[in-house]
This record gives C-alpha cells, sequence and structure tokens, in this order.
C-alpha cells in the first residue's frame, strides 16, 4: 500500500486545525488531492474549524482598522498606476527595444529547449515568431513551480515550458486554463503531465484573447475534467 | 452600491474588477469576528489590529487565487487571519512581549447575550457545541487551533502520549460535525 491508497482519517481532523508537524501536513496534503472520500471528509472538518471563532465573545475592531487598511489599498492602487504612467510613456522606444530583446533572448531560449525536447517541426515553428510572453509563478501550493507560456502572434496557439511540478498519480492531469475577465466560464488551453524532472513542454491552444483574460491558471484535476477542480498551482494575471 | 444581500462570492467577483466597495463590505462582514479571532489568538489589541489589516491586504492582493473548492470566503480569510496571528504569537519578538504582560484577554465561550439575531443564534449553537465536549477535547482543541500547536506540542505540554491527544482531537472534531453540521448547514462552497 502507498500514502496515496491509505485513507488518512485519523490524522484529518489535526490536518484541518493546522496541527500537524510540516511532514505530516504535506503527506495528507497529497492524499486529499487525490482522494475523493477523505477530501469530503476534510471537507466538513474545514466547515467545523470554521465556525470555531463564531464562539468568541465579539469584539469590535477600532475604527481606524478599516481606515488604514483603505488607505494602503488606495497607495498601492495609486503606486502601481504612476509607475505604468511614469514609465510607459516615458521610456518609450526604450520599452519596445528591451521587449524585442526579451523576445529574442526568450526565443534563443526556446530554441535551446526545443533541442533538447525534440517536439518537432510545429513547436519549432512557433518559436521563431514574435510572440506574447506570460510567465506563470508557483502558488503556495507549489511555490517552487513556474512557467512560461509563448502565445503566438496568429493569436491562436502556442507553447508552455513548464518547470518544477510533481508527478501526478494515474488519473489526474494538469490542466492550463484561461479565466475570462468577463465570465465565469472558464477555458481549458492544454492538458500535460511533466517527465521525471517535473518539467513538460507544451503545445498550448489560446481559447480567447489575452486582451479579454484575466488570469491564467494551471491546476491538477481528474482526467477530463471541463473546469478546474484542484487549486491554482501556477498562476498569471498580469502580462504585457 | 450597497452590499446588504450580496453573496460573498460577489463581492470576491466585484474585488477582482478592482472595487473597493466590495472590499469594504467584505470588511465590514467579517471585520469584527477576525479581529476577536487575532484578539484570542495574539493577546494584544495592537497585534490583532495589525494581523486584521494584512489578512483583508493580503485578501486583496489574493483575490484572484480564492478557491471556493476549498470553503467559504469567511473560512479562507479565517485560515489567513489564523496563520498570521500563529506566525505572531511563535515570532520571537511576541513572546518577549507576553513575559512582559502579567494578563491578556480571554474571551472565548462567554455567555451569549440575549438576542435573536442570526449570528448570535450561529454562537449559542458553537458555544453549547463546545461545551458539551469532555475537558481534554476541548482542551486539545483550543490548543491546536488558537495556540497554533501540533499534535506533538499539545501532547508534551499536557504530559499525554501522542495517540491520546489525536484520539481527543478526532473525537472532538467528530462530535463537533455531529452538532454542527445539521445546525448551521456545514458544508463547503463559496456561499456565505
Amino acid at each position: 500500500m502507498t500514502e496515496d491508497t491509505d485513507h488518512v482519517l485519523d490524522d484529518l481532523a489535526a490536518y484541518a486545525l493546522g496541527s500537524l508537524e510540516p511532514a505530516e501536513h504535506a503527506r495528507i496534503d497529497r492524499h486529499v488531492r487525490v482522494c475523493v472520500s477523505c477530501a469530503g471528509h476534510l471537507g466538513e472538518y474545514r466547515g467545523v474549524v470554521g465556525v470555531l471563532p463564531v464562539a468568541l465573545a465579539p469584539v469590535a475592531p477600532p475604527a481606524e482598522v478599516w481606515a488604514g487598511l483603505r488607505a494602503e489599498v488606495r497607495a498601492r492602487d495609486t503606486a502601481a498606476a504612476s509607475t505604468l504612467r511614469r514609465w510607459l510613456p516615458a521610456t518609450g522606444w526604450l520599452t519596445a527595444a528591451a521587449l524585442a530583446a526579451v523576445l529574442i533572448l526568450w526565443n534563443l531560449h526556446l530554441h535551446a529547449q526545443l533541442a533538447h525536447y525534440s517536439q518537432g517541426p510545429q513547436v519549432e515553428k512557433l518559436a521563431r515568431r514574435p510572440a506574447r510572453l506570460i510567465i506563470l509563478t508557483g502558488t503556495a501550493a507549489q511555490p517552487q513551480a513556474s512557467a512560461r507560456v509563448f502565445a503566438a502572434v496568429d493569436g491562436q496557439s502556442g507553447h508552455m515550458a513548464v518547470t518544477g511540478l510533481p508527478i501526478l498519480p494515474p488519473g489526474r492531469v494538469y490542466d492550463l486554463w484561461f479565466l475570462p475577465k468577463t465570465q465565469t466560464l472558464t477555458h481549458n488551453a492544454a492538458t500535460f503531465n511533466v517527465d521525471s524532472e517535473g518539467r513538460a513542454w507544451v503545445v498550448i491552444r489560446v481559447p480567447i484573447s489575452l486582451d479579454d483574460t484575466r488570469a491564467l491558471i494551471v491546476t491538477a484535476d481528474p482526467i477530463g475534467s471541463s473546469t478546474p477542480v484542484g487549486p491554482p498551482l501556477l498562476e498569471a494575471a498580469h502580462w504585457r | 452600491m450597497t452590499a446588504e444581500g450580496v453573496d460573498d462570492s460577489d463581492l470576491l467577483r466585484r474585488m477582482r474588477l478592482g472595487d473597493e466597495g466590495a472590499l469594504e463590505a467584505l470588511y465590514a462582514r467579517y471585520g469584527g469576528l477576525l479581529y476577536t479571532l487575532a484578539l484570542r489568538i495574539v493577546g494584544d489589541r495592537e497585534l490583532a489590529r495589525e494581523v486584521v489589516q494584512d489578512t483583508f491586504l493580503r485578501s486583496w492582493d489574493g483575490r484572484e487565487t480564492y478557491d471556493a473548492q476549498r470553503g467559504r470566503v469567511p473560512w479562507w480569510l479565517m485560515g489567513i487571519a489564523r496563520n498570521r496571528a500563529i506566525d505572531l504569537l511563535r515570532s520571537r519578538s511576541h513572546q518577549q512581549r507576553i513575559r512582559e504582560r502579567a494578563t491578556r484577554p480571554h474571551g472565548a465561550h462567554a455567555a451569549p447575550a440575549d438576542d435573536l439575531s442570526d449570528a448570535v443564534s450561529e454562537r449559542v449553537t458553537v458555544v453549547h457545541a463546545l461545551q458539551a465536549l469532555p475537558d481534554g477535547q476541548r482542551m486539545a482543541i483550543e490548543l491546536a487551533y488558537y495556540n497554533g500547536l501540533t499534535q506533538t506540542e499539545i501532547a508534551e505540554q499536557l504530559g499525554q502520549p501522542l495517540g491520546t491527544i489525536k484520539s481527543r482531537t478526532r473525537e472532538a472534531m467528530d462530535r463537533l460535525r455531529g452538532l454542527l453540521t445539521p445546525a448551521l448547514q456545514l458544508k463547503g462552497g463559496p456561499s456565505a
């Protein structure tokens, strides 16, 4: 038997309470990702944990908490907007030149990877074209993972290089999803697995325009899932 | 735009569009509960305020990453707040601060007010469920959740075998689940 087939009911309650040692926590974490039964039990325990604080005698927060929070949020938004305003117009051709240089370097990098993966002429053809680059970073669930999506200029296809993801058990695959800005519907762009070194080189569809997309995420899902089932493992919400 | 009657998941959706009003509505809905939880854990109003502010900032920054499959919005917020508060609790500077203080506020399980609102009704239900637990089981839950202790640390602190603590924790959670699930309709999902 392996940890994927042994159920972990004895430790699920402590897991939901955040009361396991890191190694045990990681073991349960891996199990509930692939075990529907234990995930169901965990959902019930999470419900219990979610209402524990309700038993506390309520204490009103000081009024200045919201004021401080609002000021911080506005400061962040203002800083982000002013950075864009300051840099985009002022740097003009410099920005374009830097972007072109990044794309050239990226293409060189892609060619190196293509040589390694030998995926055939289709990917090689894509790699030669100018395109948009989206960098996906690992979430708290897979902080060591990263990916680069290279969307071809035709707006319909591209490819993705992934590193740092674990090999999934049978019956599960990784999915790349496009999350639209204005709908709740998600669009699958690719389904893939990783090699023994946690890497993958994937040809993708671009199901909707990146301009209409608010985020790209990678999840681990049962084969054939039409929507994301697992939590985001990789994500990107900003790109040029 | 008023947020009264608006579903939590709708507030998250508005936050993703940069709507600060949605964050304010979420704060109005859960700020008090998070402050109460943080104060219970860290025992210091200034630190509790820091925890609450940090929690909502993280929810704003991480509004794209909320996963409804893992539970409701308030559970997500309380998870962030609890982890942040436990981090502070375990920090060296906070340990020093605790040593310098003789007392700390301890608001757990006070008698419920005579109010018939949903919130109070829910609180009565949870308080009664906790009071129904044997002392050893309730202590295991409180040390785990509010003090951030691992099962091993609880066993050491109480001088009990690790297996006993694990059994008490599981039995307590099963009992709470049995009492609270039908009463509060505890299910995962994004609804408020």
